[in-house]
């Protein structure tokens, strides 16, 4: 579905992603793996366009040069220079880390902006998909997003991002920063959402043990480069793995 | 007395809420301050004083192409200026008020000066509340203010390009990821900030004659609105035009007409030094909480 091969990104002369290649299959839940500042996020909203995008204002008011180069195949067709947009419609959806909700407008209104491309019917089963899987924001309907709980919110978000129809959904870091309890019931929807939509999921994140019981497949990625590859079972059992995010 | 302070007051506050709901508007949504919303409200109306004496066209289709040109202003604007520096607040601050500038004293170095530059008044006449004449074109503002005022809540709440608007006043970022592009929304919003100068222009205008000045004046009071009541908050503009408004219609009762001006002054300089977010600074509750 996705095959992102030979990517660089340079931010002025540093080095963000560094030929970096990786293929997601349809229906898989695929794992990035890695520390803080390893290039994950930056290589999610590559694929998604919002570097382009930052690209593009940088160029606009001569600030930070963005260099982009490799290829990135979504469907058969290389995104590379594809504007974020036309990527959404195309159904790559991102949600960003750290729970990106609008906190002035309530929980309704939240996922009805999220709707934008798509006609009520779709908004409708969306919505009612969420509620069902995070019976807990059923209650907050009308309430004021930014009032929610960091989980909450990110609960929101996900269901922001289902409105938005994805056929790839990008998770940026979805479990950071909360409840051992919380994460749990994440990873919970997470693969609901697999099975029930079959939507294909890429998530990423910085502390392996929650998330490689759940992924097909993994990347490990450290200072923009790839560093191992493998099954999620592979990984979780793989010594450097096991030394580097358990701990162990 | 009390009823016509009552009543002039409305209208007063009226003139002031449409004045600034545009310029609310296009900041609330994309953050750019509109310099250029006081020119672009004189070139509305001289526009439709041109359309209407010189080229003959009947008043209400010179009002619709008024509307349509200063759309097409906003619009380009944005394309051509803002778009470069976006993101930059004091650039585009400096683009959109030297272009304020340019298109303000071209009119009068093309010597658009004097009391022959005015426009009729959509209905002669006036009538009695309470006592005291009121003529239908005040009230007829009165009336707009309230209309727009409710459209504008509909239109925010329960359309997609509404609720686009929402999600870019509050993370563009977020809203690009969810498919919105932030640069059509930018480019509409001013384009529709633009036009409802342009309504304010046409309605407000006949009121008196239009002339350079004019501009100047409707930037101060728009910016007083807008500051009083806090950048971007719709309720604020209502609240601050009420506030505003009856301190002006008092002034000129009570004082002098010649200081109304000084009120929207005043009032500037007075809540940027107690409270410069304004009465309903934005999203102030929640940063707090955060």
């Amino acid at each position: 579905m996705l095959t992102v091969k030979n990517l660089m990104v340079f931010y002025e002369n540093a080095l963000a992603i560094n030929d970096l290649s990786l293929k997601v299959g349809e229906g898989e839940i695929v794992g990035v793996i890695g520390s803080n500042s390893a290039g994950k996020s930056t290589l999610l909203n590559t694929i998604a366009g919002l570097t382009l995008d930052l690209k593009i204002k940088e160029r606009r008011k001569g600030g930070e040069r963005i260099t982009l180069m490799g290829e990135i195949r979504y469907l058969g067709e290389d995104i590379v220079d594809m504007l974020a947009v036309h990527r959404v419609k195309r159904g790559i959806v991102l949600c960003r880390e750290r729970h990106p909700i609008f906190p002035e407008s309530d929980v309704m209104e939240n996922l009805r902006i999220a709707a934008y491309l798509h006609p009520k019917a779709h908004f409708r089963k969306m919505a009612d998909y969420t509620f069902d899987l995070f019976p807990q924001l059923k209650k907050y309907r009308r309430k004021r997003a930014g009032f929610l709980s960091g989980g909450e919110q990110q609960m929101l978000a996900i269901g922001m991002a289902l409105v938005a129809g994805p056929k790839l959904l990008l998770l940026d870091e979805p479990l950071l920063g909360l409840s051992p309890a919380m994460q749990t019931r994440l990873v919970g929807a997470i693969k609901d959402i697999r099975a029930t939509l079959g939507i294909t999921i890429v998530i990423s994140e910085q502390f392996a043990r929650p998330v490689l019981p759940m992924i097909d497949r993994g990347y490990v990625i450290e200072n923009g480069m790839l560093v191992l590859a493998g099954t999620g079972r592979e990984l979780m059992e793989n010594p450097e793995v096991k030394s580097a995010y358990f701990g162990v | 007395m009390f009823a016509a302070i009552l009543i002039y007051g409305f209208i007063n506050s009226s003139i002031l809420a449409l004045v600034a709901m545009g310029f609310n508007l296009t900041f609330g949504i994309s953050g750019v301050a509109n310099f250029a919303y006081g020119a672009i409200y004189i070139f509305a109306g001289f526009l439709v004083w041109i359309f209407l004496n010189t080229l003959g066209v009947n008043y209400f289709l010179s009002i619709i192409l008024a509307f349509i040109s200063s759309y097409l202003l906003g619009y380009l604007m944005y394309r051509f200026i803002i778009l470069r520096v976006r993101g930059l607040p004091l650039s585009e601050v400096m683009a959109t008020f030297g272009l304020g500038l340019a298109i303000m004293e071209l009119f009068r170095y093309l010597d658009f000066v004097g009391v022959k530059y005015s426009l009729p008044v959509f209905i002669d006449g006036s009538v009695s509340i309470g006592g005291h004449f009121i003529d239908y074109q005040r009230l007829l503002i009165g009336v707009v203010a309230v209309a727009l005022t409710v459209i504008f809540y509909f239109f925010t709440h329960y359309t997609k390009m509404g609720l686009a608007f929402r999600a870019i006043a509050q993370d563009d970022e977020t809203a690009l990821t969810l498919g919105i592009d932030p640069d059509r929304i930018g480019a509409f919003s001013l384009a529709l900030g633009s036009s409802l100068a342009a309504l304010a222009a046409v309605i407000i205008l006949p009121l008196g004659t239009i002339s350079v000045e004019n501009g100047y004046e409707v930037l101060i009071n728009a910016l007083a609105v807008c500051i009083v009541g806090g950048l971007g908050s719709t309720v604020g503009v209502i609240v601050a035009s009420i506030l505003v408004g009856y301190s002006q219609t008092l002034t000129a009762n009570y004082i002098e007409p010649h200081w109304m001006i000084l009120v929207s002054l005043a009032a500037i300089a007075v809540v940027l030094v107690v409270k410069p977010s304004g009465i309903f600074g934005k999203q102030k509750e929640l940063e707090e909480r955060v």
